[in-house]
């Protein structure tokens, strides 16, 4: 172990990664799986739960792009056979037996009965963003503040004002929030009978409206995005509505409080 | 409803990427999923990287300047500025480079300090902060 560098190196310290949990009833993984480093994905039983694992080696360069794409995979191709509880990505224990009596063990019955929970349904993620040029033209239009202090400040050295353009810069930032707060209720009004739960972002920067995560019933999902569909339409002239999905449910596993 | 367009139905407007690029997949998978208890796992690889860099904190003024240049070029405007996921792309491969070797150390030990505690300190804008409910159907 003198050249730490390399990955796969024989003889260096070997790890186990986790993937994520699922219920040893259900657990069907396709033959040849494989997850970070090309390495094989196994499970790990323990009564009604198992968590799918692999090997990983310890002194390898971490968290690549990768590596993040190839946990993703796993953990889709997990919730393809039933429910199953992401385990945060990067996440490696000494060994097998690590795995049963300090995860697994202690908690058989809470992931059962969230294993359980999640059964039939799937995690969708919803982004809703400004065109940023006709979101900027709205508040320009509307609000006369600052539509002066734009004409006060547009052809001039930003340095000789920049107190100015900071108060421009304040209303504007104002102006959008008070717009994103009415799209986003609009929106999220009809989305909502739709969905088992849901986890909503406030949106960051010019543009974003909001960003939500929602947990959806199977039998409920060609409505969900039909419905998606229709509003996208409706609203295509000022915002674009961006869905991801069907995905492991990571918003609705409770990360921290397993801590 | 406003409806606006004349256009044919469900024509598309719904944007549905494949779920399998980074850029689409890294906020959303980050911080999620359940927490091995601290004192059990090696490490979280790389993690603290990607996430601090990812999410990146502007401070309120430099937020409102952005703000305002962003106004004041309204008449420039040409459309097709899609900077955020791109940067965290780049952001991404760098931060799996040099910085974080040193994380995968000492079995049964902690190295990542608080990278499960102080995330939500990096959230910008977190006024509404994620909140969870179950919704009561139609």
């Amino acid at each position: 172990m003198t050249d730490r560098a390399r990955i796969d190196e024989p003889g260096g310290e070997r790890g186990t990664y986790v993937y994520g949990i699922v219920r040893t009833d259900r657990a069907r993984l396709p033959e040849g799986l494989v997850g970070l480093d090309g390495t094989q994905v196994r499970l790990v039983e323990h009564q009604r739960v198992a968590a799918a694992v692999g090997d990983i080696a310890l002194d390898r360069p971490p968290g690549r792009r990768a590596d993040l794409v190839a946990y993703t995979k796993v953990l889709d191709t997990l919730a393809e056979a039933g429910p199953v509880v992401p385990v945060r990505f990067g996440s490696v224990v000494p060994d097998d037996d690590v795995v049963v009596t300090d995860l697994l063990a202690p908690r058989v019955d809470r992931f059962d009965e969230l294993l359980s929970s999640l059964e039939g349904q799937a995690q969708f993620n919803l982004r809703a963003s400004y065109h940023e040029a006709g979101i900027l033209q709205e508040v320009v239009a509307e609000n006369r503040e600052i539509a002066e202090l734009r004409e006060r400040t547009r052809e001039r050295d930003p340095d000789s004002v920049r107190p100015q353009l900071v108060r421009l810069g304040e209303l504007v930032a104002q102006a959008i929030e008070g717009k994103r707060d009415h799209d986003a209720v609009f929106i999220l009004d009809q989305v909502r009978p739709l969905v088992a739960a849901e986890v909503i972002r406030a949106g960051k920067g010019v543009e974003q409206v909001f960003d939500a995560s929602f947990l959806v019933e199977d039998d409920r999902r060609a409505e969900f995005e039909e419905l998606l569909e229709s509003l996208a339409e409706g609203v295509h002239e000022r915002m674009g509505l961006q869905l991801t999905g069907p995905l492991p449910p990571y918003d609705f596993v409770g990360s921290d409080a397993w801590d | 409803m406003t409806v606006t367009s004349s256009q044919q139905r469900g024509g598309g407007y719904l944007s549905r990427p494949a779920p399998s690029g980074l850029a689409d997949v890294i906020e959303i998978i980050l911080d999620k999923g359940i927490v091995i208890d601290a004192y059990v796992r090696v490490s979280l690889i790389g993690i603290e990287i990607l996430t601090i860099d990812a999410r990146i904190v502007i401070a309120s003024v430099d937020t409102y300047l952005r703000f305002a240049e962003a106004t004041n070029r309204l008449d420039l405007y040409e459309k097709g500025g899609k900077d955020l996921p791109e940067m965290i792309e780049g952001i991404t491969e760098s931060g799996a480079s040099g910085k974080t070797s040193g994380a995968l150390k000492g079995v049964k030990k902690a190295i990542s300090g608080g990278s499960s505690d102080d995330d939500d300190d990096a959230r910008p804008a977190k006024k509404s902060a994620s909140r969870s409910r179950r919704s009561q159907g139609s």
